[in-house]
């Protein structure tokens, strides 16, 4: 039953770097939040200044209404599970786990009934003796969660547990984390830089770059409506065109789409999915190169001034390198000023 | 099957065979040096302390050296002030060394550059050198007495001629490399670890002692055997720094070899002090080999 406040937090770096800023979340009881964003746009920073690991320079963080932004790690009811796992090498998996209970004065036989609870939980019932260096790398990772939840924190900050580990792995483990998580309805705050990884785990996504927040939405509305261009260029693939809005349409050298906005300048943003293509002669776009998936095809093309689109087609052998194409959009959003202005109801 | 790994295997062999001689060869000439001049010369010594010439001119098994050592209050109080020398430097050097290496390990900036360079410095200096600046310094009205003075304090009791003199001197000569050997140990010590400690609740008392010590519990025992080891048998220091009486066993051989003129009884001391340095270092190699086998 805990709920995260980070308000209009702010972290420079005495170098200079505005790592955070004037970042605000409320994570939910029990919710899982994804923190997502390119590298180094303050991702591991923010999560960091939660678990107490760097101070913030502005703002405050409240865990359960109790101020938190002052205290170190150790007396925060936080835990942190590290990316290269920093499990204690010259300690067996149990005494691993059973570190933070000890330290806090836990009769030895309920330590031993904790720890055999959580190695359960977490698939690794057994292990307890053997030694960190002879668990595979999903296995550490493992042990790593698990140290931290036998403690039970309020609060569970995961920075790219799995960024080491291989796809088939990293997959299977983002369950498992997702069962667990839910499971146990901790509040979890998760940093990943493979959006996959954050459309399939997250309750909410932040989307951040450059230390700000660029969205929070729904893993499914920030797919299918992101508000900034940034955050639409950031998920999944998607098209976005230069243009000038005249007199109702979308207008450049190549094409011209219908777009019932105020002239000016604006983005146009078509995902691959929602651009539909029809053989022409008339000069404009060209095909560049055709592949065949199998159940779909993806044709890449070329505008006049290079800029290089893709769409998603049922039927790629319509298709040929170098010839004319004309873009039939189903689907469109504008950007100006890196706002959403405009949406097609889809 | 079989014979596709057996010629999987054969190449694997036959480079190992000819790699051997260079490993051989490089292996030799460390350990040949090491026999002409430690092993050779020790031997040698021994052997020169317990087969004696005696009054007929007659070569005979004589430990008479070595009794005379162990029963001579002089030398057994020249051990023993070697000895709670050795010790003492041993146990200030951790003292000192151990936390200026965490925070130079630990901070960075300027400050803690100026610290290195500070800790390192006195590896550039011989010990003559040091030896002389430890005398205008601390020395019977050196710099701090003249200090003192000048604000109408007494002088202090200088530690020069005590047995705290040479204390003194070896420690600051050995700073430097105990520093290095521990700063080098905590550099395996990674930093998400020791975070991950705190995360569960450590402070930092108890980041180190169960998070940090165990990890470079080697380069303390490394460090330790290394200055153990080059204490013990010091002589400069001692030498300059020391009381007459007892004096450490470095002076003691030099003065008994050139003063005394007794060649004997200055090789049985070396030999005692050998068999120190050796019982020393078998200690290192088994704590050594028990941490590793852990
Ligand atoms: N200790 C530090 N001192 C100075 N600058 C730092 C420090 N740590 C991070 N930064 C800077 O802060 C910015 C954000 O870094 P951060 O590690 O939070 O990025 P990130 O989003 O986690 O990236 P990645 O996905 O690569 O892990 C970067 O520009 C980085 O260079
Ligand atoms: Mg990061």
């Amino acid at each position: 039953m805990s709920v995260l406040h980070i308000v209009e937090v702010t972290k420079t770096f005495p170098g200079g770097t505005n790592a955070v800023d004037s970042f605000s979340l409320d994570v939910a009881d029990g919710e899982l939040v994804c923190l997502l964003g390119p590298s180094g746009s303050g991702k591991s920073t923010l999560l960091r200044m939660v678990g107490g690991f760097e101070q913030p320079t502005g703002g405050r963080i409240t865990i359960d209404g109790e101020d938190v932004t002052h205290l170190p790690p150790e007396r925060r009811p936080t835990g942190m599970v590290f990316q290269s796992h920093a499990l204690w090498t010259h300690m067996n998996v149990f005494k691993n786990l059973a570190f933070g209970l000890k330290l806090r004065h836990m009769p030895a036989n309920l330590i031993k009934e904790k720890v055999e609870a959580v190695l359960e939980l977490v698939g690794l019932a057994g292990y307890g003796d053997r030694m960190t260096t002879q668990l595979s790398g999903g296995q550490q990772q493992r042990v790593a969660l698990a140290r931290s939840l036998v403690l039970e924190p309020k609060i569970l900050l995961l920075d790219e547990p799995f960024a080491s580990l291989d796809q088939h792995l990293r997959e299977r483990l983002r369950e498992e984390v997702r069962d667990i998580q839910q499971r146990l309805k901790i509040t979890t705050l998760f940093v990943t830089h493979g959006q996959d990884e954050a459309l399939s785990m997250a309750d909410r996504i932040v989307v951040m770059a450059n230390g700000k927040t660029e969205q929070i939405d729904r893993p499914d509305v920030v797919y299918r409506n992101p508000q900034t261009p940034f955050v639409a260029g950031f998920i999944g693939t998607m098209n976005l065109i230069e243009g000038e809005v005249q007199g109702g349409h979308f207008v450049r050298a190549d094409f011209t789409v219908p777009l019932p906005i105020a002239d000016g300048p604006a983005t146009l943003a078509i995902r691959p999915e929602s651009l539909d293509l029809a053989a022409s002669d008339k000069p404009g776009a060209s095909v560049h190169r055709v592949t065949d998936y199998g159940t779909h095809g993806l044709v890449d093309l070329d505008l006049a001034d290079g800029t290089r689109l893709k769409s998603m087609v049922a039927h790629p052998d319509l298709f040929r390198a170098g010839q004319g194409i004309e873009l039939l959009p189903r689907a469109v959003a504008a950007y100006r000023n890196n706002q959403q202005i405009y949406r097609s109801s889809p | 099957m079989s014979e596709v790994t057996e010629g999987a295997v054969r190449p694997l062999i036959d480079g190992a065979a000819r790699r051997r001689p260079i490993g051989l060869l490089l292996v030799a000439i460390p350990v040949l040096l090491m026999i002409w001049l430690v092993i050779w010369p020790a031997m040698n010594a021994i052997g020169r302390t317990i087969w004696r010439t005696d009054a007929n001119g007659q070569l005979s098994f004589d430990l008479s050296s070595y009794v005379f050592f162990f029963s001579d209050r002089y030398s057994l109080d020249n051990l023993a002030v070697t000895l709670w020398t050795t010790f003492v430097c041993a146990i200030l050097l951790l003292v000192i060394c151990l936390p200026i290496a965490l925070y130079l390990r630990f901070s960075h900036g300027r400050l803690s550059a100026y610290v290195q360079a500070l800790a390192i410095f006195p590896m550039f200096v011989p010990s003559i050198i040091l030896a002389f600046a430890f005398i205008r310094v601390l020395g019977p009205n050196g710099m701090v007495d003249i200090l003192l003075n000048a604000v109408d304090l007494p002088k202090i009791r200088t530690p020069y001629l005590t047995p705290w003199g040479p204390v003194i001197g070896l420690v600051w000569d050995n700073i430097p490399l105990t520093v290095l050997i521990l700063l080098a140990g905590l550099g395996s010590v990674a930093n998400q670890s020791i975070e991950a400690a705190r995360d569960v609740g450590a402070n930092a008392l108890q980041v180190f002692w169960h998070i940090i010590l165990p990890r470079i519990s080697n380069s303390v025992l490394v460090a330790l055997s290394f200055s153990v080891l080059g204490i013990f048998s010091s002589f400069t220091l001692p030498y300059l720094l020391g009381p007459a009486s007892p004096e450490m066993l470095g002076p003691f051989m030099q003065r008994t070899l050139r003063e005394v003129q007794n060649p004997v009884g200055a090789m049985t001391q070396a030999v005692v002090a050998f068999g120190f340095c050796i019982v020393f270092g078998l200690f290192y190699v088994r704590s050594v080999a028990r941490n590793q086998g852990k």
